[in-house]
């Protein structure tokens, strides 16, 4: 799969802005709406740097090993699908200069794959703002509100459960086997407070309420000490345990939880990029059953695991044919990519949804025709099981929360709530 | 040198005047940053809590809290906001910035009214809380703590850089009052060694010339030193001085 380089990009916006639009030709002005003859291009502004940078990667690695095959297959009417992408480093003031520079200069067809709340949450407003131009964000890696319902919710479409389905379906299950103790550590930030007004919400239709709350910086690292949010959340004796955060800090807290003797179930969204967070725990420790075998993580996609279902099995052909790298000249850190991860299979059904409609768009994608292509998507079929269905009043495609457990240093799905945590 | 014990008390004096224009200049300094600081910060944080408690109201009644959260995010962002929290009519909180979690301080006492209310939170620091209700307080209240550790820093900062400078004065100040000092007391000393030689020796011989060219105080005492010994010596008899008026 080719992307473009930030260079070729800022390039590109330069030439344009130079030319002027009343001297744009004809094939400059299809290029200027982020299609030419030769290409559809995405823009992508995604952490590819710092402590949450797995989750960019991993996303955009099962996103590129399905566009790569597409490609490869010909492309969409002979048009080739492209990445630009950008990184923010998951922090939200970059995701809005990415954005400007991705619509306004690099003028591409649409956004598509970014990762995270705080950053999303920040740039809704920009495209309200920029209505007229039809920037359109696809797919995004987070199960937040705001890019659900209004004032932005026309300007998202949405692919993954949210977090609010997340944290209700882990706090039914946490009560249904007597567990109604229910703390919460979390990021301090519009992500953290997401899924902290989700359990809320949850208990609260159970008569209950949280019990006691912790909360990190975001971008704290593994190597950080938790010693402080587990004292405090143990003041509260809870039974159970929702975090909300990225692997770095959530593998940080469950590290120093079961060192000071919190032994209760902790249960993760889908956000916190489940290979990447047992990576951590399990690294240079001889007893890692001792740590994992407390979590319980939430998923919006079914495990990679379950070679019965269509779509996973294309995903690890393709992961496996193309062996997707990450973007290079992003890259600031080493990074060693999963074969398979349960964030590159949700960036793989997001590219395969988004070529579906593009391939809905014909001929002459449109930019502003994109929404109406969008409400076409009805009962279509992933390969996962669940159809997806798009509408004025619908713009989240699927609704199913998948739970899963540690079993050999794999992600496996949990069958049985009571039997895993009725101790 | 004895002579120059004279200029001893001179020195003390300007060493005195600096450090009382030190004293006086930084005790000023600090109160009236102190207080510009403080109200400026006072006023800021009731602004601000103000505006958020302004928006707010359409977050809390018709979005999801994370937006409440993204809004409160952005105004932490801003120089000496400690913390900022988002309690409901009931008191029980719906957004804050706090790290690893609510002070036990904020939550035994949540402020209800609009006065300041100074709050030492360990680990934390010093704060003035300010607080805004939102929709009347029906719909809750905006807390912002302004970090006054913060206030103090800037204050010793404005002060040392004005000790910092009146040093500097004063350091060249003694540089030239010890030069300007010595000036004076190298022809003075030569006089006393004069004035002493003669006395112990009753000699009568001529100081040496550069006094008795000086046009100064020093210059007419040599003159007048020169004219005594010769009124004194019983060899020369009385003669008139050199030059001068004495």
């Amino acid at each position: 799969m080719q992307d473009l380089t930030r260079r070729k990009a800022l390039g590109s916006g330069l030439s344009g802005f130079l030319a002027g639009p009343g001297l744009l030709s004809s094939g400059a002005l299809a290029a200027a709406s982020g299609v030419s003859g030769a290409e559809i291009v995405l823009g992508v502004s995604a952490a590819f740097s710092g402590p949450s940078r797995g989750l960019g990667i991993e996303l955009y690695r099962g996103a590129s090993a399905y566009l790569e095959h597409v490609n490869r297959a010909g492309g969409i009417q002979g048009r080739k699908v492209l990445l630009k992408c950008y990184d923010d480093g998951y922090q939200p003031s970059p995701s809005v200069k990415n954005t400007m520079t991705l619509v306004l200069q690099d003028q591409v067809f649409a956004l598509f794959g970014y990762v995270g709340t705080p950053t999303v949450t920040r740039i809704l407003p920009l495209l309200k703002k920029l209505q007229e131009m039809n920037a359109y964000l696809f797919f995004p890696f987070t199960g937040a509100q705001p890019q659900r319902e209004p004032p932005y919710g026309d300007f998202a479409f949405n692919l993954r459960a949210s977090y609010r389905q997340e944290t209700a379906g882990l706090v039914d299950n946490f009560v249904a086997i007597g567990k109604r103790r229910i703390a919460v550590f979390y990021q301090a930030d519009a992500y953290g407070r997401s899924g902290w007004a989700g359990v809320r919400r949850a208990l609260i239709r159970h008569g209950g309420r949280i019990v006691g709350e912790a909360t990190y910086r975001r971008g704290t690292r593994f190597t950080a000490s938790m010693r402080a949010q587990v004292e405090i959340l143990e003041k509260s004796q809870p039974n159970a345990v929702i975090c909300v955060g990225s692997y770095a800090a959530c593998a940080a807290f469950l590290r120093d939880a079961v060192d000071l003797g919190l032994k209760v179930p902790i249960a993760n969204l889908s956000f916190v990029g489940s290979e990447n967070l047992l990576k951590l725990i399990t690294e240079g420790t001889e007893d890692s059953e001792r740590y994992s075998s407390l979590l319980v993580n939430s998923q919006v996609v079914p495990s990679y695991e379950d070679t019965s279902i269509p779509a996973v099995r294309e995903y690890r052909e393709l992961m496996e044919r193309y062996n997707p790298q990450p973007p290079r000249h992003l890259l600031e850190e080493d990074y060693t990519p999963f074969s398979q991860s349960f964030v590159s299979l949700e960036g793989f059904l997001n590219a395969k949804l988004m070529v579906e409609i593009l391939r809905r768009q014909g001929n002459d994608p449109d930019r502003s025709k994109l929404e109406s292509t969008v409400f076409t998507i009805r009962d279509f079929d992933l390969g996962i099981g669940e159809r997806v269905s798009f509408g004025p009043t619908r713009r989240q495609g699927l609704q199913t929360v998948y739970y899963t457990v540690v079993q050999s240093d794999r992600f496996v799905p949990l069958r049985n709530w009571e039997e895993r945590f009725s101790t | 040198m004895r002579v120059q014990k004279v200029f001893q008390k001179t020195l003390f004096g300007v060493f005195s005047l600096f450090v009382l224009i030190s004293l006086s200049t930084s005790a000023l300094c600090i109160y009236t940053v102190d207080t510009h600081l403080s109200t400026e910060y006072e006023s800021n944080s009731r602004g601000i809590a103000k505006t958020v408690a302004d928006a707010s109201v359409d977050i809390l009644l018709n979005r999801d809290l994370s937006a409440l959260q993204s809004l409160i995010d952005q105004f932490i962002e801003i120089q000496g906001i400690g913390y900022i929290y988002i309690t409901d009519e009931h008191g029980e909180f719906l957004a804050h910035t706090f790290v690893p979690g609510i002070p036990d301080q904020i939550g035994r006492s949540i402020s209800s009214s609009d006065e300041a209310v100074e709050r030492h939170i360990p680990g934390l620091g010093d704060f003035v809380e300010v607080s805004r209700p939102i929709l009347a307080g029906f719909a809750g209240r905006v807390h912002i703590g302004m970090n006054t550790s913060l206030i103090a820093l800037k204050v010793q900062r404005a002060v040392g850089q004005q000790v910092y400078l009146i040093s500097l004065i004063f350091i060249v100040g003694i540089l030239s009052a010890v030069w300007l000092v010595n000036l004076v007391a190298k022809p003075l000393a030569s006089l006393l060694d004069y004035g002493a030689r003669l006395a112990r020796e009753r000699d009568s011989s001529a100081p040496d010339n550069s006094l008795l060219a000086r046009d100064d105080e020093i210059g007419q005492l040599a003159n007048l030193f020169l004219y005594f010994s010769k009124v004194m010596d019983p060899r020369k008899g009385i003669g008139a001085p050199s030059s001068g008026t004495a």
